[in-house]
């Protein structure tokens, strides 16, 4: 581990984390406290309190205030949600549902009718690495993995690798777990990766056949997977690495996706993100990847199920990966009942954010 | 002008963002974007645009291009036309072999390539000379040469001006995006004369430096610039190394304009100059 601050491991771990808040003195406890929750930039955490006694917009920006956080506050159909600076504006336009396991804690405190929801997304940024020709380094509180990818693209290969297609840039995959040497789990992870980024690299494109696309992706932090465990739960943060490492490289690609991992329990509750101590107890783990477009790129499966439940799990996922449908034919309908910002806005914001750090002199002077 | 537009891989060219059709003159299409057919079904028109990488969309309504600004601090990939400032690497029969990019192939500048060289009269460069060239031509695939100029083949002039070898100076590294905005800069419309491209950090450079005696610049796509002071006399050194500071952390920090002149005026009072 590399920072004293908590790690938001599993799903019990930030409910236990917060069971200990009920009243606002907690929650001030909870931000500048020795264990200080961290509130990064980009971290997206947001506040939402029930309208409950009548506030108006003053009262509760001054409440949060008085928790030493400096936040602007929007009224959202049954809540206030209070947006803390650093984070970025357009997520505060979702609207949160209270049914969200892994994004929002709720707890009630006994003496305010009051509830508060803390949501916290993945966290990224672009180029972190000088050398590479593209990378990126990505967190995700939910399953607590920290990552580190390197794309360098593109390359010259030795002659008899791009034998294969020569018509097409040749895509290499490298995973490397943090503390031990890659085995039979990683040649695994790194033939689903493969095939996945290889249907979205545009590898006809000018100056690509007949070279090599090569990502590297480091496991930085988090738990390791261990011989024998199913690597599905890596699996979404690795193809989110990579795809912004891809972006961040400026590979021509055809579209964009996002991933996510759902578990189903033995009672057959649908869980997102389970860690990987939590993913042993499911009855069956789920990886799935949806395009930009709406296409599922990527159907990973592992344990009992029915054909029932993978639909459940299908509808699920997509609502998670992206609620706004995009889809210009219609092919996609509108989900409801996601929660939070999609993963899809995720993979946006991150770009976004580069794009206003390189160009501020274009942007600001429009 | 409508509000800034960040486009991912996948994503159409809304019409509204694209420069108005006049004059019979093609829309040029720039580095990121795409040309796609669209099945007839749909009511639109038969082509969209789509992004290939993600980045800012930016049209030019003069020149009526509109391409894909990708974040700043990529690898140079040799692009045909692209000026750049290579480094020779050795000699060959027929051939200068250069370096554009660390940790890549060598590029070819024929011997013969410069103006008015001929088997008689060329020039003779040695290993870490630097010259300012075009790139000729990119091939295709594996192993493909890149070549370079300094002439252009057509009329045996040293067009645009400037090619050829450089003499004396210095060069300072500096992001591509950086490079690429200081040629848009300089290639801008004299008359624009306030802080083109978000950039004054040269035309402040130019009033305060234009006692001591000037100086001259030249910019490579492939992130380099050469900066050289020789009229300045004494204070030649403190010029040129003032300028590349000044350049460099222009490019670096992503100062605005304010805080360019703030920059440039400061790095000048350290070094003792203007």
């Amino acid at each position: 581990m590399r920072t004293g601050q908590p790690r938001l491991g599993s799903q019990n771990r930030i409910a236990a984390y917060f069971a200990a808040v009920v009243s606002d003195e907690s929650v001030r406890e909870c931000f500048a406290g020795p264990a200080a929750f961290p509130i990064l930039p980009n971290k997206r955490v947001y506040f939402a309190r029930n309208r409950g006694d009548g506030e108006d917009k003053e009262e509760v920006e001054a409440k949060v205030q008085a928790l030493g956080v400096t936040a602007t506050s929007k009224y959202m159909g049954e809540q206030w949600l209070v947006h803390v600076p650093g984070t970025h504006t357009r997520s505060a336009t979702h609207h949160p549902q209270k049914n969200c396991v892994s994004n929002f804690v709720t707890f009630t405190t006994r003496h305010q009718a009051t509830t508060t929801f803390i949501m916290v997304g993945p966290t990224a940024s672009l180029a972190p690495l000088y050398r590479a020709d593209g990378s990126s380094s990505y967190t995700c509180p939910a399953t607590g993995y920290e990552l580190l990818g390197a794309v360098n693209a593109p390359v010259e290969l030795p002659a008899r690798r791009d034998a294969l297609k020569p018509e097409e840039a040749t895509v290499e995959v490298f995973v490397k777990p943090g503390t031990t040497t890659a085995g039979v789990g990683e040649r695994y992870v790194e033939g689903i990766l493969r095939s996945v980024l290889a249907t979205v690299i545009l590898g006809r494109e000018k100056g690509l056949p007949r070279r090599g696309v090569v990502i590297t992706l480091a496991i930085v932090g988090g738990e390791d997977v261990e011989r024998g465990d199913s690597y599905l739960t890596l699996l979404p943060a690795l193809l989110h690495t990579s795809l912004l490492a891809l972006l961040s490289a400026t590979v021509p690609l055809s579209m964009t996706f996002s991933a996510t991992l759902l578990g189903v329990t033995k009672s057959g509750i649908i869980i997102p993100d389970p860690s990987a101590a939590d993913a042993k107890a499911m009855a069956s783990l789920h990886a799935l990847a949806f395009s930009s477009k709406g296409h599922l790129l990527l159907n990973e499966s592992q344990g009992r199920f029915e054909f029932d439940t993978w639909e459940a799990v299908r509808q699920k996922a997509l609502a998670i990966c992206q609620n706004t449908a995009v889809s210009a034919d219609g092919d996609v309908s509108m989900a409801e009942g996601a929660e939070g910002a999609p993963l899809h806005d995720f993979v946006r914001e991150t770009v976004e954010d580069q794009v206003h750090r390189d160009y501020p002199w274009k942007i600001d002077a429009v | 002008m409508t509000t800034p537009l960040v486009l991912l891989p996948g994503e159409e060219v809304p019409s509204d963002h694209l420069p108005p059709t006049k004059n019979n003159n093609p829309l040029k299409l720039g580095p990121g974007l795409r040309l796609l057919s669209q099945p007839s079904t749909s009511a639109a028109a038969g082509h969209v645009l789509t992004a290939t990488q993600a980045g800012l969309l930016t049209t030019d309504a003069k020149r009526n291009t509109v391409s894909l600004l990708s974040f700043s601090n990529r690898r140079y990939l040799p692009t045909t036309n692209d000026l750049i400032i290579a480094q020779i690497h050795h000699s060959s029969a027929d051939y200068f072999h250069c370096m554009v990019t660390p940790h890549t192939a060598h590029a070819l500048l024929g011997q013969l390539s410069f103006e008015g060289a001929t088997k008689k009269t060329r020039p003779m460069l040695k290993q870490g000379e630097l010259v300012y060239a075009r790139v000729l031509s990119v091939g295709i695939g594996a192993g493909a040469e890149v070549e370079l100029t300094c002439v252009n083949p057509a009329t045996g002039k040293a067009e645009p001006g400037g090619l050829g070898p450089l003499v004396g100076g210095m060069v300072f590294d500096v992001s591509t995006g950086m490079a690429a905005r200081l040629i848009r800069a300089s290639s801008a419309s004299p008359d624009q004369t306030d802080a083109v491209e978000g950039l004054v950090v040269l035309s402040e450079l130019d009033k305060k430096l234009e006692s001591v005696g000037g100086f001259e610049i030249a910019v490579g796509r492939n992130g380099k610039v050469w900066v050289d002071c020789s009229n300045a006399g004494d204070s030649a050194i403190q010029a040129t190394v003032a300028i590349g500071r000044c350049l460099q952390q222009t490019d670096e920090g992503n100062l605005s304009t304010s805080e360019q002149k703030k920059l440039v005026s400061r790095i000048l009072r350290e070094m003792k100059i203007g």
